[in-house]
């Protein structure tokens, strides 16, 4: 009985705090305060003039970091649950069949220009739509083409691991020593340079080259596991 | 100021056009997967480069970044086409015709033969 009485006791409290707070915001009024500040702050301040960017890498840069991180999370999740101990003799073989030579010739041919469509993404992210995670994601598309075309084509994880950790070694020590320049973790410590120029906007195009390199190499080491460990009995018959 | 390009520049991008139409309505009405591979690459490939074609004559100053739009149609879009078909092809679909004509199959043979 008296447990009771406490349990209502406190959701009476806690339900009077919410139903105050509630009353009290504001509806049908203009409350575009932040939005008007970041459009109006980004291009003069920071010099960059994609403002969405400058909201990802810049103002709200921490959860940047923190998406990378769950991004890295969901990998290495993925690649220990995906991760299947090579029996003997086995090979690591993807598909039954080779694919076609016209195929294997036309992804030789695009696999450079999707790289090079991908760099040029996350390397213009603050200065026109795209970024780290876009260029990433169309640079793992070019490793998928390889990995589909080609039956023997490996992707290094010793490479991949390499170049996740340093990209997000990057990211955390400009984080760091924004922290020991500035005042707050991630500050823009570089000079700012001219709007529209492409060294510009300080730390960010740093950040997003090395958020577009993190993300491939996740995103490439995600589509290997997939593709090998999902068939074995396309194992056994070679 | 309308010149003979301009003209061109329309007639391309209505071509254009009217081939994304057709092969819309070939993705649509046609049969099975071959058939539509085949109306879905041929003419949206066509479709699409003579649409580019159609505004390079309207820019004229645009015409580099858009004979690299036609080149990347050129290679992607047959081979995409290509790796669906054959895709398909391993995975024993059977073509909608009643004459199961298999040339394909007799290449392959003749292959083997000769090995």
């Amino acid at each position: 009985m008296i447990k009771q009485f406490f349990v209502i006791l406190i959701l009476s409290i806690v339900g009077y705090f919410l139903v105050d707070a509630f009353f009290k915001v504001p509806f049908g009024e203009k409350r575009d305060n932040v939005g008007n500040y970041y459009i109006e702050k980004s291009p003069v301040d920071l010099k960059v003039s994609n403002s969405v960017t400058a909201i990802v890498v810049n103002y709200r840069g921490f959860d940047t970091l923190g998406e990378v991180t769950v991004l890295f999370l969901a990998a290495t999740g993925l690649g220990s649950i995906m991760y299947r101990r090579k029996q003997k003799g086995e090979k690591e073989v993807r598909a039954k069949n080779p694919s076609s030579r016209i195929i294997q010739i036309g992804s030789q041919i695009l696999f450079p220009m999707i790289i090079l469509l991908g760099g040029y993404v996350f390397i213009h992210g603050h200065l026109s739509p795209g970024g780290g995670f876009q260029g990433g994601a169309i640079i793992a598309t070019a490793s998928l083409l390889m990995l589909i075309s080609y039956r023997k084509f490996k992707v290094s994880h010793n490479a991949i691991t390499w170049i996740e950790s340093i990209a997000g070694v990057v990211f955390a020590s400009l984080g760091f020593i924004g922290l020991v320049l500035g005042r707050t973790f991630l500050e823009n410590f570089l000079p700012t340079g001219e709007l529209n120029d492409l060294l510009s906007g300080g730390i960010i195009g740093i950040i997003y080259i090395a958020v577009g390199f993190k993300v491939a190499s996740e995103l490439t080491g995600v589509i290997d596991t997939v593709l090998l460990n999902n068939r074995p009995e396309a194992q056994k018959e070679n | 100021m309308e010149t003979i390009f301009t003209y061109l520049g329309y007639f391309f991008v209505a071509l254009g056009a009217i081939f994304l139409f057709l092969g819309a309505l070939g993705i649509y009405r046609m049969p099975d997967l071959y058939t539509r591979v085949q109306a879905g690459t041929k003419a949206s490939t066509l479709g699409a480069m003579s649409l580019i074609l159609g505004v390079a004559f309207l820019e004229p100053d645009w015409w580099i970044k858009l004979l690299i739009m036609i080149l990347f149609i050129a290679f992607s879009n047959p081979l995409s086409s290509h790796a669906i078909a054959r895709g398909s092809y391993k995975h024993n679909l059977k073509p909608f015709s009643k004459e199961q004509v298999d040339a394909y199959e007799e290449v392959e043979e003749s292959k083997e033969e000769q090995k």
